[in-house]
């Protein structure tokens, strides 16, 4: 690895030439969960993607590690940042930036991160750009459907990011080559995927359960509960003018109803029997799952994604008409939903809106996204200096 | 040791009790245990107390189940909210760091499924346990030790 120690932040803008460059960028995410690592050429042909989990650091460490504490980070970062570069098939030198996370998200988790990017870019002498989470999975979206969706000019986008974290709807705009984006609105209490895994957990199938609720939706009759959602009372400022809010989320009360309609309809033994069969289970629950819920319990769940779903595209859509977007991106985890999917694409479809998904690698946290977000920076000179710090509560927007 | 009794029959209600529970949660440092089943209204009660010591708009403080941690800065107070729903172990409560956070002078640490974890049931200065009852009111007990 070169080592040029004595170049500073500011000449690193000074060396870098467009025409030599390799469009290079090494990504690096680790704001929660997820250690991952990957290199992606000018913000779209993706090299490498690789996430802690899906390697195998559990036989080299020993055991399933959740990479919840940034300890679990540390012993991850550095297999993970090598097999990202070895299977992109280039070697660090031929790097152009290192991109790093530098929230929302952990503190401890970030600083992982953020700490090692630094390092890595200074003893590489590329610059160093800093990325927010959100406007990473944003990118995940933009980076594979830019070919698809016509952006035109002065007609914003409207990304819903929807994960066990965020529900939030953003208006992004590309302008003179960098994205702007304003936040539209947000949960105020639980995020939808929170409200997916919370309700698994009552039901008996595990924690995070929201994958399993989708699948078993499927299976059951989406009409025989109903779930009502919103209902948030618009508010006003100090000063009298609205505050908006219209386009916000509320997910804790159909966590509740769903807590309801169990004791109500006696479920809550069943559910605790149902939680120590699948408990046994190796590998795939699905169908195992499947076969411990009874109809009650496959109706519920396939009312509550119908309600969840619908939820989602109605303030979606409302949001969309209101700030005149041209397409829609749906990002993050509950991104790979089925219904969200469906009526997601079937609603677009008749307002003539374009519409584009993550694939399934790009849903979840991964730092494709971020060395994707990381490159209209890059090629703007927007490179974070020496002190870059982690920001637990970062907003965008 | 302090015991108090409430009772709320909205979210209004709930978050309107910030102010009161936030004055006997005085005075910092304090760790305080937020029991309740899911739907119970934790997070709603958090709500009102983080605008009482904080001034921040109570649609802005969320679950912080994914995140683990929420904080809230006030001018007297440092307010974390956290929940360990998700944590496994004890290595992974000692990297969240919540020592760090509960010996701040100015901190309040209020933990909802802390009572997963001894050292947290240990550490705790008293706990707020809240339920639903069947007319779908919100019963809340505080007790501080």
């Amino acid at each position: 690895m070169p080592l040029s120690r004595t170049r500073t932040a500011l000449n690193r803008q000074a060396i870098y030439n467009k025409e030599m460059a390799s469009g290079l960028i090494l990504g690096i995410e680790s704001s929660c969960d997820e250690t991952a690592a990957a290199v992606v050429r000018s913000g779209s042909e993706v090299l490498s993607n690789v996430v802690a989990s899906q390697i195998a650091t559990h036989a080299l460490y020993g055991g399933v590690v959740p990479e919840l504490a940034s300890r679990e980070h540390l012993t991850n970062i550095v297999p993970v940042v090598r097999t990202a570069v070895a299977e992109a098939g280039i070697t660090l030198a031929d790097l152009d930036a290192v991109a790093v996370t530098e929230g929302p998200g952990l503190a401890g988790a970030l600083l992982v991160g953020i700490t090692y990017a630094k390092a890595l870019a200074y003893g590489l002498g590329t610059p160093l750009i800093a990325v927010n989470h959100l406007e990473g999975h944003i990118h995940a979206v933009l980076m594979e459907a830019k070919e698809t969706l016509s952006l035109a000019s002065g007609v914003p986008v409207l990304a819903l990011v929807v994960s066990g974290g965020h529900t939030h709807l953003y208006l992004a705009e590309e302008r003179d080559g960098l994205w702007n984006y304003r936040n539209v609105g947000r949960t105020i209490d639980d995020a939808a995927g929170e409200a997916y895994d919370k309700s698994a957990k009552l039901l008996g199938l595990g924690y995070p359960g929201g994958p399993l609720m989708d699948f078993l939706a499927s299976h059951g009759d989406p009409n025989a509960v109903e779930f009502k959602l919103g209902g948030i009372k618009p508010k006003l400022h100090r000063d009298g003018a609205s505050r908006g809010g219209e386009f916000d989320f509320s997910f804790s009360g159909i966590k509740t109803a769903v807590l309801r309609y169990t004791e109500l309809h006696s479920m809550r033994e069943r559910a605790a029997a149902r939680h120590n069969a699948l408990m046994q289970v190796e590998g795939n629950r699905r169908e195992v799952a499947l076969a411990l819920c009874d109809r009650e319990t496959l109706d519920l769940i396939a009312s509550f994604q119908k309600a969840v779903a619908g939820y989602l595209v109605k303030q979606t859509m409302r949001a969309a008409e209101e700030f005149g977007a041209g397409s829609i991106i749906v990002s993050g985890g509950v991104a790979a939903n089925r219904a969200l999917r469906e009526r997601m694409s079937a609603e677009a479809a008749t307002r003539h809106l374009q519409i584009a998904f993550p694939s399934l690698a790009l849903a979840t946290d991964n730092a494709a996204m971020i060395a994707a977000a990381a490159w209209p920076k890059f090629a703007a000179g927007l490179f974070a200096s020496d002190d870059l710090n982690a920001v637990p509560q970062l907003r965008l927007g | 040791m302090l015991v108090k009794r409430f009772k709320t029959r909205s979210v209004e209600g709930t978050l309107a009790l910030g102010p009161n529970m936030a004055e006997k949660l005085m005075p910092t440092p304090k760790l305080i245990l937020l029991r309740g089943e899911l739907g119970a209204g934790k997070t709603t009660l958090v709500k009102g107390i983080a605008q009482a010591l904080t001034g921040v708009d109570p649609e802005e403080v969320t679950s912080p189940t994914f995140t683990l941690v929420h904080e809230y800065a006030g001018p007297k107070v440092h307010l974390y909210h956290l929940d360990l729903y998700r944590l496994e172990k004890e290595e992974e409560l000692a990297a969240l760091g919540i020592d760090e956070m509960a010996s701040q002078p100015d901190a309040l640490v209020l933990v909802e499924w802390g009572d997963k974890f001894q050292s947290v049931i240990q550490r705790a200065d008293g706990q707020i346990m809240m339920r639903a009852n069947d007319l779908d009111e919100r019963e809340i007990f505080l007790e501080i030790l």
